[in-house]
Order: C-alpha cells, then sequence, then structure tokens
C-alpha cells in the first residue's frame, strides 16, 4: 500500500474537504462561487493545479540541483492533481456558465488526459528516480528473475498453474501494439485474482510461497510486457504529450482571464 | 535544465495563445458575457424600471450594471440610478433601506445572475435590521395569539408600508381595556412614542426616570400629566415643575414659588413640614411657638419682611434709634433678655460705669449719639474749670476721681528734687493748672538771694534739690578758679553779695605790695601764679644774672627791701668792710653801685665803671 499513499492521502483530503463542504452546504446552502468559501476553493485549488503542472517538471529537469527524492514529488504530483481539481470543481458551487464553465470543462478534461498520460506513462519501465530503462537492462533484470523462479520451490498444487503464466511472451521491442499497453490492467487484475483464489486451500506457508513466486512471475511477465511494448509505448506517450501540454494550456489561461474576470467584477467594482 | 517545460514548448505556447485568442474574441462579441456567472433574473417586476422589466433584458449589456471601474460609479449607483424608490428611501430618515442602506452594500443583501427565477434578495428576510427603521421587533418576538410574527402580519399590503391598525387588531385583543383608554388618550400614532423596544410599553418603569412616582401621583393615570403627549419628545418634555400641573391647587396663589416639595410632599397636601429656617428666617425663642397667622397676617405668605421691626414696631422702646436690627441686643426669647454688651459699643464700660445704671448716661433713653466725651456727664465734676478740656480720662481713672494718672513728668515741668514733696498748690495756687509758668523765679522769686543777677533760670547753678546744691562750674565763667582761688571763700571775692560783673583783674582783689615798688604794675601773673604768691618768676629784663652767687632766683637775696634797689652785701663774701677795704685799696672811691662796675657779677667784668675791680 505504501506505492500509492499519495492516493490515499488524496482520498483522505477529499474526504475532508467533502465532509467541510457539506455541512456549509447544510447550514447555508451550496456555498456560492462568490462566497468565502466558494472563493477559497477556487483559489486553493488552482493553486493546487499550477503546482501540479509545474513542480515535478521542474524537478524532473534540475537534474544538475537536485532537491528532493524524484518519488515524492511524483506522489506530490498525484496528490495535487486529484485534490487541486476537485476544489475547482466544489468552487463552481455546481454551475457552469460562460467562461468559468469552460474552465471546469478543461479541468475536467486536464485531469482525464492526466489520468490516461500516467497510464502510458507507467508502461514505459524507469528506475525509482524516473529514468527510463532501455530493453537490455530489462533482459537482464529478467534473467535475474528467471533464476529466482528456479531456485523456488513451487507449492504442492500450484505448480502447473505458476507454469502457466509465467510462459515468456514476445520480447522484441515492437513486437506490441496499443492494446498491450493499455490491456496490461486488467489482466493484472486477473492475475491477481487466480493467485488468490489458488492460495485459498493452502496452508499459511505454501500461499506465502505462492505469492512470492506469482509476484516474480508477474514483474517477469511485466518486463516481458514492456520489452515488448517499449517503442509503442514511447510514441504513444510522446503523442499523449502533444495532446495533454496544449489543453494543459488552455486550461491555465482560461482559469487567468477567468480569476482576472472575477476579481474585477466581483472585488474591483464594487 | 535540459529541456525547457512542457508549456513552455511550441505546442503550449501556441495553445495559451491560441486560447487567449479565442477568449478575447469571444469576450468581446458577447460583451464580456461569459464572465457572466449565472443568468440574470427573469422574473418580471410590478412596472417597468429604467425601460425594462426583468434584469434578464440586460443580459448582454454588462456595463449597464458594473460600470467600469475609471468610472467612478460604483454598481450601486448603478442599482440606484434605475431603482430610485429605493434611492429615495437612503435619503429620509425612515424608510425600508433608510438607516442602513447605501450604494455601496447593495450586494450585502441583493445578487444576481443566480438564474432567470432565483431570488434577487440573498439575506434572510427574518434578519431584516428592523431596529434601524425606527422600530424594533424586541417586543414583537411572540404574537398575541401565539406564533412567531411573520412581515406580512405587520406589512400586509407592503413591505414598505405600515399602517397603525396593524398594532390595534393585535393589542385590542390583548388588552382591550387599556388599549381603548390610551387610543382615547393619546390616539392611533403608536409609532410616535413607541420604538418596539417596549420602552414605554408593559415594562415601562417610571421610576427609573428622573420624575419617580411617588404619593398620589402612583394612581395617576398617565394622561393626567402626558396629556396630549403624542410623540416620545413630547413624553419626555412633560414639565416636572409642581405648579405646572398643580396651579389650581395651590391655596397660596403662587406666592410661595414653584416649589411645592419645598413643603409639601407627594402624599398629600395638608401636613406640609416647613422648614422655615429655608425662608431664610429661623424661627427661634418666642417665634417657634407663635402662630403663624401672628407674623403671616391675613395668611400672607410671602413678602414678610424679616427685620424685627417688621412686626415689632409697635413694642420699639427706643423709638426707632436702633433701626430694625433688635436682636443685635435682645434674645428672641423675651424682650428682657438682652445680650447687648456695652464693651464692643465705641464706648465700653470701665470702673464706675460699670455700677452706673443705664441711665444715667443715657437719659431719657437715648442711646444712639449719646456723647462719649467725659464732661458731657461730668461737666459738674471738673474742679479744673474746663482747664483741660473734656478728656478727663488723660489725668483719672474711670474708678474714681481720686485715682489720678496723671504724671507730672510727662509734663512740660517734670517735677525733681524738693519739687517731688511740695503740695501742688504750692504752684497750682488757686487750682491753676493750665498755663503755670514754669521758670524758677515765678514761684522762688522772694528766695533769689542775687537780687536777679543771674535771671529767671536758678536752674544754671542749683540743683532742685535745695538752694544750697549749686551745680555752677567756676571755671566755665569768665574766671576759672585755680590754685588758691579755687580754696577762698565766694564772698573773699564777691563780697556783699555780688556776683555778675565781678573784675577779673588781679588786682580788682589784690594790692600791690610793697616790694613792689611800682615796679611791676598790675599784671602780677607776670610773675606769680594763682597757686602762691611765691615762688614767683621773672621773665623781664634783668642785667645781672639771676643765678649769682647761687642765688637760686631768691630774689629777696639781692631786693631785701624793694625791686627797685638792691643789696650785694645781702651775700656773706660781700662784707661792706671788706668791700670798702679792697675798693680803697684800688683806689675806687665810690663802689656804691656794684653793678656799675660788676655788671656780670665778676670782679673783673662786665661794668663800664672806672674803678676796677673784681671781688
Amino acid at each position: 500500500m505504501l506505492g500509492s499513499r499519495e492516493l490515499w492521502l488524496a482520498g483522505l483530503a477529499i474526504a475532508l474537504v467533502s465532509g467541510l463542504y457539506a455541512s456549509a452546504s447544510a447550514l447555508t446552502g451550496v456555498p456560492a462561487a462568490s462566497g468565502f468559501l466558494g472563493h477559497s476553493l477556487g483559489v486553493l485549488g488552482f493553486i493546487l493545479m499550477l503546482s501540479t503542472e509545474t513542480l515535478y517538471s521542474l524537478r524532473k529537469r534540475a537534474i544538475r540541483r537536485p532537491w528532493g527524492r524524484m518519488r515524492d514529488w511524483l506522489r506530490f504530483h498525484i496528490f495535487t492533481g486529484i485534490v487541486g481539481p476537485y476544489l475547482v470543481l466544489l468552487h463552481t458551487a455546481w454551475e457552469f456558465n460562460g467562461l468559468a464553465g469552460v474552465v471546469t470543462l478543461l479541468t475536467a478534461i486536464v485531469v482525464l488526459s492526466g489520468f490516461i498520460g500516467r497510464y502510458i506513462y507507467t508502461a514505459v519501465p524507469r528506475t525509482a528516480d524516473g529514468i527510463v530503462l532501455e530493453a537490455e537492462a530489462l533482459r537482464n533484470e529478467i534473467s535475474q528473475l528467471e533464476a529466482e523462479l528456479r531456485a523456488t520451490a513451487s507449492p504442492a498444487g500450484a505448480s502447473s498453474e505458476s507454469r502457466g503464466t509465467s510462459a515468456p511472451i514476445q520480447t522484441d521491442e515492437n513486437a506490441a501494439g496499443i492494446g498491450w499497453i493499455l490491456g496490461r490492467g486488467p489482466e493484472e487484475i486477473r492475475d491477481r485474482l487466480q493467485t488468490w483464489r489458488r492460495g485459498r486451500g493452502l496452508d499459511r506457508q505454501a500461499r506465502q510461497l505462492l505469492t512470492q513466486k506469482q509476484a516474480a512471475l508477474r514483474r517477469r511477465r511485466q518486463l516481458e510486457r514492456q520489452i515488448a511494448s517499449l517503442s509503442t509505448a514511447r510514441r504513444l506517450l510522446s503523442l499523449w504529450h502533444s495532446v495533454h501540454i496544449p489543453l494543459g494550456m488552455a486550461l491555465f489561461v482560461a482559469a487567468f482571464v477567468h480569476a482576472a474576470g472575477a476579481l474585477y467584477y466581483a472585488t474591483l467594482l464594487r | 535544465m535540459t529541456r525547457p517545460l512542457g508549456c513552455l514548448s511550441g505546442a503550449g505556447l501556441l495553445a495559451g495563445v491560441l486560447a487567449a485568442v479565442i477568449i478575447a474574441v469571444v469576450g468581446a462579441a458577447g460583451s464580456n458575457a461569459m464572465f457572466s456567472p449565472g443568468d440574470l433574473n427573469a422574473t418580471p417586476g410590478q412596472a417597468q424600471v429604467g425601460g425594462i422589466s426583468t434584469h434578464s433584458d440586460l443580459s448582454h449589456q454588462c456595463d449597464q450594471c458594473h460600470a467600469a471601474f475609471w468610472d467612478g460609479d460604483r454598481m450601486g449607483d448603478r442599482c440606484l440610478a434605475c431603482h430610485q424608490e429605493v434611492a429615495a428611501e437612503l435619503a429620509v430618515v425612515s424608510g425600508f433601506h433608510s438607516g442602513f442602506a447605501e450604494p455601496g452594500n447593495c450586494r450585502d443583501c441583493h445578487t444576481e445572475h443566480g438564474g432567470p427565477e432565483a431570488a434577487l434578495t440573498l439575506a434572510e428576510i427574518s434578519n431584516y435590521p428592523h431596529d434601524r427603521t425606527g422600530f424594533s421587533l424586541r417586543a414583537h418576538a411572540p404574537m398575541a395569539v401565539g406564533g412567531a410574527f411573520r412581515c406580512m402580519d405587520c406589512h400586509p399590503s407592503q413591505l414598505r408600508e405600515f399602517s397603525p391598525v396593524s398594532c390595534l387588531g393585535c393589542h385590542d385583543e390583548l388588552e382591550s381595556g387599556y388599549t381603548q383608554k390610551h387610543l382615547a388618550d393619546f390616539g392611533r400614532e403608536c409609532l410616535g412614542c413607541h420604538d418596539g423596544v417596549d420602552h414605554y410599553g408593559a415594562a415601562f418603569d417610571h421610576q427609573t426616570l428622573a420624575f419617580r412616582l411617588l404619593g398620589g401621583h402612583q394612581g395617576l393615570g398617565c394622561s393626567a400629566c402626558h396629556r396630549g403627549a403624542l410623540t416620545v419628545l413630547a413624553l419626555q418634555t412633560a414639565p416636572t415643575r409642581c405648579l405646572a400641573c398643580h396651579a389650581k391647587d395651590d391655596v397660596h396663589a403662587g406666592r410661595l414659588g414653584q416649589e411645592c416639595d419645598t413643603c409639601h410632599t407627594p402624599q398629600t397636601w395638608t401636613d406640609a413640614t416647613l422648614d422655615h429656617q429655608l425662608t431664610g428666617f429661623q424661627l427661634e425663642g418666642s417665634h417657634a411657638t407663635a402662630d403663624c397667622l401672628g407674623c403671616h397676617v391675613d395668611r400672607r405668605w410671602s413678602g414678610i419682611p424679616t427685620d424685627c421691626l417688621g412686626c415689632h414696631k409697635g413694642q420699639d422702646p427706643h423709638a426707632g434709634q436702633f433701626a430694625a436690627d433688635c436682636d443685635a441686643c435682645h434674645a428672641p426669647t423675651q424682650w428682657s433678655e438682652i445680650h447687648f454688651d456695652h464693651q464692643t459699643s465705641s464706648y465700653p464700660l470701665a470702673g464706675a460705669h460699670l455700677q452706673a445704671a443705664c441711665d444715667s448716661c443715657h437719659a431719657r433713653g437715648r442711646y444712639v449719639g449719646t456723647p462719649t466725651s467725659c464732661l458731657s456727664c461730668h461737666a459738674s465734676d471738673d474742679e479744673h474749670n474746663g482747664q483741660f478740656g473734656q478728656d478727663c480720662s488723660s489725668c483719672h481713672r474711670p474708678t474714681r476721681w481720686s485715682e489720678v494718672t496723671f504724671d507730672h513728668n510727662r509734663s512740660a515741668f517734670p517735677l525733681v528734687g524738693a519739687h517731688l514733696d511740695i503740695a501742688c498748690d504750692s504752684c497750682h495756687a488757686g487750682g491753676r493748672y493750665v498755663g503755670t509758668p514754669t521758670s524758677c523765679v515765678n514761684c522762688h522769686a522772694s528766695d533769689d538771694k542775687h537780687n536777679g543777677q543771674f535771671g529767671r533760670d536758678c536752674s544754671a547753678c542749683h540743683r532742685a534739690t535745695r538752694w544750697s546744691d549749686v551745680t555752677f562750674d567756676h571755671n566755665r565763667s569768665g574766671f576759672p578758679l585755680t590754685g588758691a582761688h579755687r580754696s577762698v571763700g565766694c564772698a573773699n571775692c564777691h563780697a556783699g553779695g555780688s556776683f555778675s560783673g565781678m573784675p577779673t583783674a588781679c588786682s580788682a582783689c589784690h594790692s600791690e605790695p610793697q616790694i613792689h615798688q611800682g615796679v611791676f604794675g598790675q599784671d602780677c601773673a607776670a610773675c606769680h601764679s594763682t597757686s602762691a604768691w611765691l615762688p614767683a618768676s621773672w621773665n623781664g629784663p634783668h642785667t645781672f644774672p639771676m643765678n649769682h652767687g647761687d642765688a637760686g632766683g631768691q630774689c629777696s637775696t639781692c631786693h631785701p627791701s624793694g625791686y627797685s634797689e638792691y643789696t650785694c652785701y645781702g651775700c656773706h663774701k660781700h662784707d661792706p668792710a671788706e668791700i670798702e677795704k679792697k675798693h680803697q685799696e684800688k683806689g675806687i672811691p665810690d663802689f656804691s653801685d656794684c653793678t656799675s662796675c660788676h655788671a656780670t657779677g665778676k670782679e673783673d667784668g662786665g661794668g663800664g665803671g672806672n674803678n676796677g675791680g673784681g671781688d
């Protein structure tokens, strides 16, 4: 679970903000976008979104003067990327008129695009610091995993199934298409489900052994998949960047104009 | 940095610029309507305002409400430009919007862009600051019939309109009798006095005001004092002076002023407790028990004179000598109690005067203007026949005449010596004191043994003790007594009592002795001193040495019989026989005049004689 701590934190933040929002709604109705709470949500959400857009990218480029671990910045990036848009959504007071509505729509699109990007991003093998791994490095790791698998005794009643999922796949970098990349999620879920079913009838020691072996097999398969879809994933990621960045820029330009308009009409023109 | 941020890539920048352009174009085309947070209200008003019937008619004319910030107008100004009835309310004291609303705070209560049917008033009407209209709802929380008030309960037609009829409906139901009486007393303009805080309602407590209701005031209806008051100001300015309401009750006909409570209490008019001291005339002595009407004749309470004679003029035995100030001498208890102190008067009594009867001096009751000079009473007692004027006290004490304080020594003729012991009439014969001459001779003429030689001032030579006590100093006279003159009796020189004009020459007393043979004249002092006749000294010419033969100045050695002749034989060395023998031997026949040859007393010298010689 440690691997997705930022998701938990984001969920917690969303729950807290939602509680606050629900309380305010119960007391005084839906907080208006121009009210204190509404404005606060909008300003804070926008700042978080701006952080999402800039800080992680800056850190990635700060190779000579790194500050903080890349993994932590990525977690912060994910956290702000989830919570910020949620706050902006609450700021709308569920009214999507004019430019404000366009900004909300763009926000939703960019967030969705971000999730897709993230999915594609993880298809490209990287080190813990985000450095892209080449195919050769992946093959070396596969060799190490196979040696571990050979040394690991298969638990009784699990050997045939394990062998079924551990069958090697095509490891040519250009062998797989987009389906390999987008379909890895459902396959992983199926794999985890199978491991759970097989382990139900085993004793505790055998179940642990099975889990370890299945994890090694999954990792091997993941590596094999990554090798097979490496070129495709890179192309897809490049394509996503081409779409996501202009959308983000359009969003922030529109958001700035919206904030300026709100400031002008709601504050300066008392 | 290895490569620029994604947003700064060509695609990113292009997208940003494109978005900005699109927004600008859409904004310009739609009059910035894209900034609208929602649709405007589309509910028509009762009448058109500013040429429109709903705000939604201005959906694409943002500047109708949102003036540019450089325009000077606020949004509220734009509101009031159309909603002039509200602007009019802001300009007056009372009204739905007056007291709290102003162009800058329209948005505190009103909103827009909430949709075609959304309410334009954001504020909860129950939170409307009703106090600011001049009528608080504090006392109207529950209705008389129960339940909370609604706006329409008092404002059935319009929120801006109010009729006192709304009050009467509830209050008549709540307390009908009181309401009807109240209406009869104060009319129907409830808001004239009532502000809703219940300051003047059931909770009103007159006792908290400056004019507390006491005694008979407590049972009165409000209108008894506040009749005709239709405003709070009129209630508050109800007169508090007693006579404002009780003029008809004033049996003193206003003569005692306006402050009834000086004597009367709010309980009852009777049992007045007058502190007569407050009138400036404290009742003391007999006055305290006197009948009021004794002074206040015919119930005349004011203007009564406070001076004694105002009432006691007929009883004044002094015939008005002391004006009206009887209490300067008499106590108020009774006339006979007199506290007059003669000592504080201009004529304090002393000595025999203390025992004298008043009328001894104040004959016929005359007190004022009684003369204070002694003779004004004692003229018949003046044995000096007025020689000393009117003021006997300069010599006599007031105890008795014989106690005299006269000090002769402070007079022009201090008594000294024998004068102290003699009787007054020795000098003041016939009782004459003033003008008594002070020269000695005036009394002592018969005693003058000098027969007036020394004038009238005996004291120049005599002390006053006795005649023989003489202070004459002969040395200060023209003939100071020196030497033997000091021991001679006066009569030796002043024979026959003659003192003045006495000659001072020696010869006046001393006749020239035989031995002088008229050689020295009258100037005895040329050779003699006053100590004694001898020794005498001759300072005149003397051709022969005066100390010859150790004569030592003894004149008689050479001049035994007179100074016109001399002899040299008085000395033992000059034996006449021997001298004759020697002169004979030298052939000098005539040797009778020794000095002719012996001018210096030497045997051989000095002389011009022809007899030669030496001794």
